[in-house]
């Protein structure tokens, strides 16, 4: 019983069984929500990318994760950023139906149900530094910054250089890295 | 090579390379659900399992959580979840692993239509019923190119095909559409959508043969012409076997397509895109005696998009087609006195369209968003005199002319209410309106409840109006006499309408179920009729028949979808449809057919399908299907004569082996369980069976 009383042997059995459980289900591994990760990845982009200081939230304001259009995330977003915070400005989550009310606002999510007014949606944000995701697929989706897609259960990241420095954001090559790059930006 | 990296990034962050003992302990949490999660959900059903809280993802790299993996059993869960009607979506994937060799085929995916094979080639298709030999209440769109012939208002199946593997999505919507579509979306829409041209780089081809598809080929080439600006090209070539009659006799429908084409897409400038794209196509049976069936033609479509700085987006859309129809009819022995016979002769048909469309969106407000458009469709069609059936007048040009405007309306954060209607104008009946509106509550975020009421109309085809089968041939003895002709279209044939009241439940269950319930209630008035001359002493019999609009009713029904993934690699899917139909002559009308010519339609169908990953390389897929009985009706000059289809299950099955990246080589079967069974036609020695089919297939490219 003194072996097990002693926390880091009962952490590496632990991880023992937890890999020959690992291997015996072939490396098979539990879903997790899709919008509750494609929350995660809004709330990193709010680390990971800087905008200009025009665009930053004023003082005192939240910095504003928008969703514009029919809300995929129902309440997942909300509990990810509640009471995280960046450079001091508490993240809030804002909620448009239609473009024209977007006005403070930081990233930009373009729900699906957007698709058919999406080149009228970029046009509006034109010249804002407002960092534009959306996760619609199938249609071809250029002009959006970045891509949240769903490719074998997983989500990968398109990042479009070009329309990022169109807007005078940088993005941190933690997110860069890992992401699939178009456009000439670079 | 995923499944380590995931293993070992995730170990990596529970060894504390995440730094803070928060993230270590969350890492660790997380892994031991990642790990545990599929012994929850699966063997052990019961097991309590703790999924991932947000607090545990925060605490992961990008690159960790891009090796997450996640669920969600609808494969477009946005757009399925955000839309107020009953759709069903297609995707490239279902199509691929189906099997299916044709755009028919694939839409026996489709929980909502009915689907039912004719011969080696035709096929009658519907959504909620109505699925006659001519069925005529469904609108199909290719890119947004109208495919059906204002000839029937149905369409032609048999050249409606494409590269599948090009083919994005097919949308099927049972249920009206008439406020976006138009005319003829009466009972649902089913929106074929191919990728973009960017999306379809490189070199594609595709071989097959087998017992009834003798063989199939395609290629398709994409390439950059220049920094955003693609452009494909591709061939498809499909052979068919012939089908048996129920006597066992060859059915002499061997059929054989060939077609090409191309779509171009670029953005000359950011807010704007073009598209322009177009095929061609010719096809025949291969029948000695007449000639055989033919139809060609092609078409081609520009689209423009264009966004303002003001955040409104316009599209521009002008599209051409020419369709040729060559229909045989075989020579028919003299029997004199009385019928003096006639020669073998084909109808043919040639139709030209032309098609300009206009949408505008844009916001209002906080809480509008609209959406309005103008069309404009001219059509040029003549059809050849034939001593046994004609069209008169033999060349018609029609215009047709409409505007939309639509509100979506955002009523509280998740209750929208979108009303519009459609206003459309044709040389028929003039105008035509089709208002509806849907209200749409998303419960949750995977959760949403919908009902609409809309108004649809089928406007007449030349069929209702113009067709004439005449009788000359016929030499009654004296004093009889004899009509002019069996059967005639109407002039005073008017539209048919539909007010229809659905209500749809869709839902993410947990991340393994999804579901989809639709009811519908729908109310026809003015549907067509035949008529009969009252038999009078000059005439033998109680012809001409012709149409009118004497039939009404109503018909409900259900359509459930359900898919669940019960494991990663494998994935269970079920439908069920439930139709039935009253339709009866208005009161003080009669109809010749006893109001049975226009529904040939099983009450019921269930489909099971199955998918599993044998494993990396390998995949199974299996989908049966049971069809109720369907009653069907001679024709509408034959009186009140019911024939009964019998109900039937039927099996496909393909196994497939991703022998590289590109490589794919699958060996597919087609209604597996019978060497031969019926799914239409009324009972005779000629009606046709569809056989057993067996093929083996070669992919490469993607």
């Amino acid at each position: 019983m003194g072996l097990l009383r002693d926390t880091a042997t009962r952490r590496l059995w632990r991880r023992l069984a937890l890999l020959l459980i690992a291997a015996g289900l072939l490396g098979a591994a539990a879903p997790v929500s899709e919008y509750q990760l494609k929350a995660v990845f809004l709330f990193n982009f709010a680390q990971f990318v800087e905008w200009p200081p025009a665009a930053a939230p004023r003082e005192n304001a939240p910095f504003v994760i928008g969703v514009l259009g029919k809300d995929p995330f129902g309440a997942d977003l909300d509990d990810v950023v509640r009471g995280e915070t960046v450079n001091a400005h508490p993240l809030a989550v804002a909620r448009y139906h239609n473009v024209a009310e977007v006005r403070d606002c930081q990233i930009l999510f373009i729900a699906a149900s957007e698709l058919a007014q999406l080149e009228g949606i970029l046009a509006a944000l034109k010249g804002r530094s407002i960092l534009t995701v959306t996760d619609a697929e199938g249609l071809t989706v250029r002009g959006v910054m970045i891509g949240l897609i769903r490719q074998d259960n997983r989500i990968r990241l398109r990042i479009d250089l070009q329309a990022t420095k169109a807007s005078n954001l940088t993005i941190s090559s933690k997110l860069l890295r890992p992401a699939e790059i178009v456009g000439s930006g670079g | 090579m995923s499944v380590a990296g995931n293993w070992r990034s995730l170990l990596k962050k529970a060894d504390g390379s995440a730094g803070s003992a928060r993230g270590r302990r969350s890492a660790a949490c997380l892994l031991a659900c990642v790990v545990l999660g599929p012994v929850g959900g699966g063997a052990f059903a019961g097991a309590q399992v703790d999924t991932p809280t947000a607090g545990d993802l925060k605490q992961l790299s990008i690159e960790d959580l891009m090796n997450l993996e996640v669920t969600s059993v609808a494969k477009e869960p946005q757009r399925l979840l955000q839309a107020a009607a009953a759709i069903q979506v297609i995707t490239a994937d279902d199509i691929r692993r189906s099997g299916a060799s044709s755009i028919p085929e694939a839409l026996r995916l489709a929980d909502n239509l009915q689907v039912a094979q004719i011969n080696a080639h035709d096929w009658a298709i519907s959504a909620r019923g109505f699925n006659a030999n001519l069925a005529n209440k469904l609108l199909v769109l290719v890119d947004g190119r109208a495919v059906y012939t204002p000839l029937y208002g149905g369409v032609l199946w048999n050249v409606q095909d494409c590269l599948l593997a090009d083919i994005d999505r097919i949308e099927v919507i049972s249920g009206p559409g008439g406020t976006l579509w138009g005319a003829n979306a009466v009972n649902g829409v089913i929106n074929i959508i191919t990728k973009a041209a960017q999306d379809t780089q490189g070199l594609y081809a595709l071989a097959a043969a087998g017992n009834e598809l003798h063989e199939q080929a395609g290629i398709r080439l994409g390439a950059t012409l220049a920094p955003g600006v693609y452009l494909r090209a591709y061939g498809k070539y499909t052979g068919l076997g012939q089908e048996i009659t129920t006597s066992g006799a060859g059915a002499d429908d061997s059929w054989h397509v060939g077609r090409g084409g191309f779509r171009l897409d670029a953005e000359p400038s950011a807010p704007n895109r073009l598209t322009v794209q177009g095929d061609f196509y010719s096809g025949a049976e291969d029948v000695p005696a007449t000639g055989g069936a033919g139809l060609s033609g092609g078409n081609i479509l520009s689209r423009w998009t264009h966004a303002t700085p003001g955040g409104a987006s316009m599209n521009l859309q002008f599209y051409y087609d020419h369709t040729h129809l060559s229909q045989p009819f075989a020579a028919s022995p003299a029997a004199p006195p009385f019928f003096s016979g006639f020669p073998a002769a084909s109808l043919k048909d040639d139709l030209d369209t032309y098609d300009l469309d206009f949408q505008y969106h844009f916001a209002w407000g906080a809480r509008h968003k609209i959406a309005w458009g103008l069309g404009y469709r001219a059509t040029h069609e003549s059809d050849e005199d034939l001593s046994i059936v004609r069209f008169a007048p033999t060349v018609l040009s029609q215009t047709l002319y409409s505007g939309f405007v639509q509100d979506e309306i955002m009523l509280a954060r998740r209750v929208y209410l979108t009303v519009g209607s459609k206003l459309e104008h044709n040389d028929y009946t003039g105008f035509e309106f089709e208002p509806s509106a849907r209200l749409q509550w998303n419960l949750e975020s995977t959760q949403l409840l919908w009902a609409a009421i809309s108004r649809a109309v089928r406007t007449p085809s030349r069929y209702d109006r113009d067709l004439l089968v005449p009788s000359g041939l016929i030499n009654p003895p004296p004093p009889l006499q004899f009509p002019a002709s069996f059967l005639r279209g109407s002039p005073d044939f008017v539209s048919e309408t539909l007010l229809a009241y659905e209500v749809g439940y869709r839902a993410e269950i947990g991340p393994k179920l999804a579901l989809s319930v639709s009811a519908f209630y729908n109310d026809y008035h003015r549907l067509r009729s035949t008529t009969a001359t009252p038999t009078t002493a000059v005439y033998v019999f109680p012809y001409p028949v012709f149409f009118q609009n004497n039939l009404e009713g109503e018909t409900h029904g259900l359509e459930l979808s359900a898919s669940y993934q019960m494991l990663e690699w494998w994935r269970l899917h079920a439908g069920y449809d439930l139709l039935q139909e009253h339709i009866h002559a208005r009161p003080g009308a009669v109809d010749a057919t006893g109001a049975t010519n226009e529904t040939a339609d099983p009450q019921q169908q269930v489909a099971l399908r199955t998918g599993i990953d044998l494993s990396r390389d390998l995949t199974l897929d299996a989908a049966v299907r049971w069809v109720d009985s369907l009653h069907i009706n001679n024709g509408p000059t034959s009186g009140p004569v019911v024939g009964t289809v019998p109900s039937y299950f039927e099996l496909d099955s393909g196994i497939a082996w991703h022998a590289t990246r590109s490589l794919e080589v699958s060996v597919m079967g087609r209604n597996l369980l019978h060497a031969h069974h019926t799914e239409y036609g009324f009972p005779a020695p000629t009606r046709e069976q569809t056989g057993r089919s067996v093929f083996g297939r070669i992919t490469w490219g993607y």
